[in-house]
């Protein structure tokens, strides 16, 4: 039985659990809530505020997601008590001193970070903002000042914005919530980076990955879990197709959840494996649904749902429930929900979930099974002044009054002044700039001729808190034209994806920034993980997609 | 059954086909949406009942033929980039309608057999083709209309090799019963690899100890073989041995060919020879059974 409470202004919920106690404490607010010139600002903010609790034998972690940011820990009732208080009171006067070092440290983080499959999957879906922002690296962490710390904490680190649970018999008796005051934060509206979906775009891994948003509700659950079963039997055990092939089902916002599939493949299967795909999915949407499959589901998640809630683990998920202005569900209520799922309803998700879907192929097209190619290109360029390439004749690069775009025969992209989130700067000069739809224009002053006069323009266009400086690059990074080979055609294209860059190149570029979580749970907090969700699939799913779990914590 | 189809004799069409094996089902399929006005028939049956299966096939096939006559049936390189767009289209249209028929009816070999037709059109490769093809031969092991869209698949002008495409060629053959049509594919294959050759080394090739061999093999265990009958497939496989035989000048065997042809034959592989196929038919049937009587 889940007890509502409130401690100092925060609301609370309590439960007992076998073993020994846990507690947490989580924020409305993640990497989505982040523009991207201060892309880390939550993540900082959450090293920092550990940085006082330093103390090693503690079992404590602190996590950065999507949508929400916690602190956790496991141990006696006055060491919960003692590290919550220490965390509230670290987040009132954060140790500023720290911030070089904390900044030098998320780098080396996210070094050491692989990426995802999925990682790319929310900058195609969404642009460079709100739910896009988990697909960017912490790009915003050399323009983070210590008032733009101080606002962020007052804006989302607060009493009204914060939940806490407690796993165990009671309140730890010293614990005290001393946060300032604010408002509840609502998850961000979700944008869209796609005219028309389904959408698909060429990935860099040769993994497939789908993804839909379908209404959050037991039978958007059951679906994922039988998508799973699907994909497993078609392209692993029958075709061959596959070694890794999952589903995962994550709550996204207040009403909606985000189903994800990934499988990968052999170089010489890709077609198959997305021809497998499209051929499981439209099996399920004409409703041709195993009643076997749903019952395997229910029974699986059903008792993944009993061991967590014995474990206490279900807490987080329905604190942050609570937080995004949900009811708390009881176990029970849950697994009545999953029993009543019927096969039409699963079609019905899938058919839904058909028509919202993005696809990330593993290198092919998929045009021909009905999906449309999501955009690369802009619209439109700015009318401005041309500086012609040094060495590709049809390209110029145009800075106007409005934007900056680069023009070719076959390409086109731009990037207006006022839908630009970040330009990142570089002491020689070159500029990277970032559309709110995701679209890139790099800016190199040795490849147009006259360009420094270019950079001049934009600097003066772009405003301050967009910009973010970066250390001065190696000579050798700083790209140079290409000369001509002597007695041969000038390529029309010789580096197509260098400067008229689309949003790939950040995906696939290696950017190792994901979702810290995923990597937080798969590594330090296997525990609450296993805890939480129970089986080695789902955990395998987590870490394969990079996905964020601090949603599969909400999975129920 | 054409006949039925454009009198929009559905009921009809179905008393026709539901009663084939799958591999004559399966081509019956694959021809019988040819008909002018198919298209509109087709999609007003699969309107009021989408779980149609041969409906589904023929009406992919019938979207098909009508990119492949946009696209014109020669090479890439003489085919214009708008009539690949064209073609595309069509085969898009096809395919979406395949993918949906193929969803309620996995079991359903003749929609399959159609999705290879697309899968190659719309240049989706090897792997996903094998995929199509694996479904085909899981419900029914030698279905001949598969193995031809198989056999051009794996030609190097849609992709495939000939390291690829011969080994499969007789795998199939001797996966099948002795007598049955497979043998048809041996032939195949290399007819179509002779007719990559240049001009002037074409014969030297099929005249090949290996070659030679080969198809003598497949002959013997197809059209020349006792047990060889009546069975779907076998004008095809009389005509492609009758014209290997032909071009070998081993006029015998081919004069027991046209002797079982009687009146019939088929376009395939004729047409390449150029002229008028017919015509072609003719001069040799009568040479070689000339032939054969001296």
């Amino acid at each position: 039985m889940i007890k509502q409470i409130e401690i100092d202004g925060v609301p609370a919920l309590l439960a007992p659990a076998a073993g020994a106690g846990h507690a947490g404490l989580a924020f409305r607010v993640g990497f989505a809530d982040e523009p991207l010139a201060r892309r880390g600002i939550t993540h900082l903010i959450e090293h920092l505020a550990l940085f006082s609790t330093g103390v090693a034998d503690y079992h404590y972690n602190g996590a950065t997601g999507v949508e929400y940011t916690f602190f956790h820990m496991h141990g006696s009732a006055d060491e919960l008590g003692e590290f919550l208080t220490a965390v509230c009171t670290s987040l009132r006067g954060l140790p500023m001193h720290r911030l070089a070092v904390e900044k030098d440290l998320l780098r080396a983080e996210a070094n050491g970070r692989s990426s995802g499959p999925a990682d790319p999957m929310g900058l195609w879906r969404h642009g460079a903002r709100d739910y896009g922002l988990p697909s960017y690296p912490e790009w915003g962490l050399p323009a983070i000042t210590e008032d733009d710390l101080r606002d962020w904490v007052q804006r989302y680190f607060t009493r009204e914005n914060a939940v806490l649970w407690v796993a165990g018999d009671e309140v730890p008796a010293g614990l005290r919530l001393d946060l300032p005051t604010g408002v509840r934060r609502k998850p961000p509206a979700m944008s869209s980076a796609l005219p028309v979906t389904p959408a698909w775009f060429p990935g860099g891994s040769g993994v497939l990955v789908w993804d839909a948003l379908v209404p959050r509700a037991p039978r958007s659950a059951v679906f994922a879990g039988v998508l799973e079963r699907v994909m497993f039997r078609e392209l692993r055990q029958e075709g061959g197709l596959s070694y890794a092939a999952h589903a995962a089902y994550e709550p996204v916002g207040v009403d909606h959840a985000q189903v994800t599939a990934v499988a990968d493949a052999l170089p010489d299967k890709q077609g198959a494996v997305l021809g497998g795909f499209v051929d499981v999915l439209a099996g399920l949407r004409v409703g041709r649904i195993d009643e076997a499959d749903v019952a395997a589901v229910v029974k699986k998640q059903t008792e993944a749902l009993r061991h967590a809630d014995e474990q206490g683990a279900r807490l987080p998920g329905q604190a942050l429930n609570l937080l995004c202005g949900r009811e708390v569900l009881e176990a029970d209520e849950v697994i009545d929900g999953l029993r009543a799922v019927t096969a039409a309803e699963i079609a019905q998700v899938a058919a839904e979930a058909w028509e919202a879907g993005l696809l990330m192929t593993p290198h092919t097209r998929a045009d021909w099974a009905g999906f449309t190619a999501a955009p690369t290109h802009s619209e439109t360029a700015v009318a401005g002044t041309s500086y012609r390439s040094r060495d590709t004749p049809d390209e110029k690069l145009i800075v106007g009054a409005e934007g900056v775009s680069i023009v070719s025969d076959t390409n086109r992209v731009t990037v207006r002044f006022d839908d630009c989130v970040i330009m990142r700067a570089w002491p020689d000069g070159g500029r990277h700039l970032v559309g709110a739809d995701g679209i890139v224009v790099f800016v190199e002053p040795t490849l147009y001729k006259g360009a420094r006069d270019a950079v001049e323009r934009l600097d003066a266009s772009i405003p301050a808190a967009v910009r973010v400086e970066q250390p001065a690059r190696d000579p050798g990074q700083i790209p140079q034209p290409v000369q001509p080979v002597p007695g041969t055609a000038p390529s029309a294209s010789p580096r197509p994806w260098r400067r008229v860059i689309v949003l790939a190149l950040v995906a696939s570029a290696g950017l190792a920034m994901t979702s810290r979580i995923g990597y937080e749970l798969a590594h330090d907090l296997v525990d609450v993980q296993t805890g939480l969700v129970g089986l080695a699939a789902t955990l395998a799913v987590t870490v394969l997609c990079g996905a964020g779990a601090v949603r599969a914590l909400r999975t129920r | 059954m054409r006949a039925r189809l454009t009198a929009k004799d559905w009921t009809g069409v179905r008393a026709v086909v539901d009663n084939l094996s799958p591999s004559a089902r399966t081509k019956i399929v694959r021809h019988g949406g040819s008909a002018d006005g198919s298209e509109q028939v087709l999609r007003e049956v699969l309107d009021r009942d989408p779980a149609d299966g041969t409906a589904a096939a023929m009406l992919g096939h019938c979207l098909i033929d009508i990119g492949w006559k946009a696209r014109s049936s020669y090479g890439a390189e003489h085919v214009s980039r708008d009539q690949f767009k064209e073609f595309h289209a069509w085969l898009r249209q096809a395919e979406a309608v395949l993918i949906d028929g193929a969803a309620r009816n996995p079991r359903d070999p003749a929609i399959w057999a159609a999705r290879l037709v697309s899968a190659r059109g719309l240049e989706l490769g090897l792997a996903e083709a094998r995929r199509r093809y694996d479904r085909v031969k899981a419900l029914d092991p030698h279905n001949l209309t598969a193995q031809f869209q198989m056999l051009q698949q794996l030609c190097p002008k849609w992709g495939g090799s000939w390291e690829l495409l011969h080994p499969w060629a007789r795998a199939e053959m001797l996966a099948a019963p002795p007598g049955a049509a497979q043998g048809v594919l041996v032939a195949e294959a290399h007819i179509e690899h002779w007719l990559e050759l240049p001009a002037g080394t074409r014969t030297a090739y099929l005249n090949g100890a290996s070659v030679r061999r080969e198809l003598q093999e497949a002959a013997d265990r197809s059209v020349l073989h006792p047990d060889f009958g009546r069975d779907n497939g076998w004008v095809e496989a009389t005509s492609a041995f009758a014209f290997v035989f032909s071009l070998l000048n081993d006029r015998r065997s081919a004069a027991r060919l046209f002797v079982l042809l009687g009146e019939l034959a088929t376009e395939y592989p004729w047409q390449y020879l150029g002229g008028d196929t017919a015509e072609q038919i003719r001069n040799h049937r009568r040479r070689a059974l000339a032939g054969a009587a001296r």
